[in-house]
Parts: C-alpha cells; structure tokens; sequence
C-alpha cells in the first residue's frame, strides 16, 4: 500500500468508525459471560461488546476503498485532511456522547 | 493473570504517554536558544525518533486494552451502573472511541513521520501527533481513574 492509500486509510477509518458505532454495523459480536463470537445479534448469552466488530467493519470498509481509489486521486488529496477530517469526526462523536452527561 | 496483564497495560500505557508527550511538545515549538530549562530539554528532541515507538507501544496497549474489555464488561461496567455511576460509563465509552479512532490514524502518521520529512507535510505532522496525545492522555486518565474508581469516590 502506498502512503496516500495508507493516509486515505486513515481518514476513511474514523468515519466508518462513527457509522458503524452509530448504526450499529459491527462485523461479529463477542458474549464475553460465554466466551463466543457470532455474526449476528443472539439473544440469551448475556452481555455482548460491540468494539471489535466495530473496529473491523470500520479497518474493511476503509481498507477497500483505499485501495479502490485511483493512484492520482490519492496522490493529490490535501495532507491537512488527514488530521482535520479526524478532528471533526471526534468532535462529532464527543457531542453524541454527551448523552451520558445530561 | 487479568492482573498481570493490568499492570503490563498499565506500564505500557506509561511509556505510550511519555513518548507521545515529548514528540507533540517538540512539534509544538522549537526549543529556545540560549535556554535550557527543563521544558526545553522536554522537548529538544529528535521527534522523528518518536514515531515507530508510538505505533508500537499504541497498538501494543491498545490489544491489551481489548484484552482486559471483557472482564470490564462483565464485572465493572454492571458495578458502576448499581452506582448510578452513568458519567463513568461516558468516559470509558469515549476513551473506546478515541482509541479506536487512534489505531485507525496509525497509518497515516507514520507515513507523515518517514524520513525525509516533508516540509509541505509539517501541519499534517504536528495535527495527528496532537491528536493522538490527546487520545493517549483521556485514555490514560480515565484508564486510571475507573482502575480506582471504588476508592477515589465516595
């Protein structure tokens, strides 16, 4: 991979983060009281975490498109972007949670 | 061995912090000629030198982070929401973002980060390294803080 697509990685991956998080598009979840990984939602295993498949939906989506987008493209995008589009998706995410606090 | 792998969290999570400390004070000026005082010996350093070791130590504590989130999930959690303790949940729910987040700008940063520097790339540099000192000192606070949670609160 080639440092654009690895920065264009990067960028894509906070966002994914932020809708899977918040459409709840985890790859596979883990049951932690039994130990288990399952694809889907299964009821009656106790509590479930949610991050992981979070993570590697995110780490897929961004990782597909990295490598999808042309050569050029990724060589002209902005370097700035690579740390404000982050900043403003953490932004986001801080006024989201913000639930917890209220 | 949960508790082993606390303290290795916990001390990885101390050398993360420091490395990413000095690196982002070093970006933020340069050191002052002339004087020589604490601060300026903080951040007088090769901050290029930083950039492997962040990675490593980031990814590094975070796998451990995601090791210890079960045992989280089931005993601490449920303890603090009996404490109608939500903001506690709050913090910890953002540290699991900014972490996830943090692993995700890896990449990126340690292509700013290859020597040669670019000089067209300095802004680039110095954002992300902020940012992820950021990510590291809320994740270590709060690491710490719900890590002692019974004793500090009332």
């Amino acid at each position: 991979m080639t440092d654009a697509r690895l920065r264009i990685f990067s960028i894509l991956f906070g966002i994914f983060y932020v809708v899977a998080f918040y459409y709840d598009l985890a790859l596979f979840r883990y049951y932690p009281e039994v130990s288990q990984f399952h694809w889907l939602r299964t009821d009656g295993l106790g509590v479930v975490i949610l991050w992981y498949g979070w993570i590697a939906t995110s780490a897929l989506a961004s990782a597909a498109i990295s490598f999808a987008v042309p050569a050029g493209m990724a060589e002209r995008f902005w370097p700035g972007w690579a740390w404000i589009i982050p900043t403003a998706v953490v932004v986001g995410t801080l006024i989201y949670e913000r639930r917890w606090f209220v | 061995m949960i508790v082993a792998l606390l303290i290795a969290h916990a001390l990885l999570a101390v050398a993360l912090l420091g490395a990413i400390t000095h690196q982002a004070l070093s970006v933020a000026a340069p050191a002052a000629h002339g004087r020589w005082t604490f601060i300026d010996r903080f951040r007088g350093v090769d901050s290029a030198a930083y950039a492997t070791p962040v990675v490593v130590l980031f990814t590094v504590t975070a796998i451990g982070g995601a090791l210890l989130y079960p045992q989280y999930r089931v005993d601490v959690r449920p303890a603090l929401e009996d404490m109608q303790n939500v903001a506690a949940n709050g913090v910890f729910e953002i540290k699991e973002h900014l972490v996830a987040i943090g692993l995700g700008l890896l990449p990126a940063y340690w292509t700013f980060w290859r020597r040669p520097l670019g000089p067209d790339t300095g802004g680039a540099r110095r954002g992300l390294t902020w940012l992820l000192a950021v990510f590291v000192w809320w994740s270590f606070i709060v690491g710490h803080v719900l890590n002692n949670i019974r004793g500090l609160l009332p």
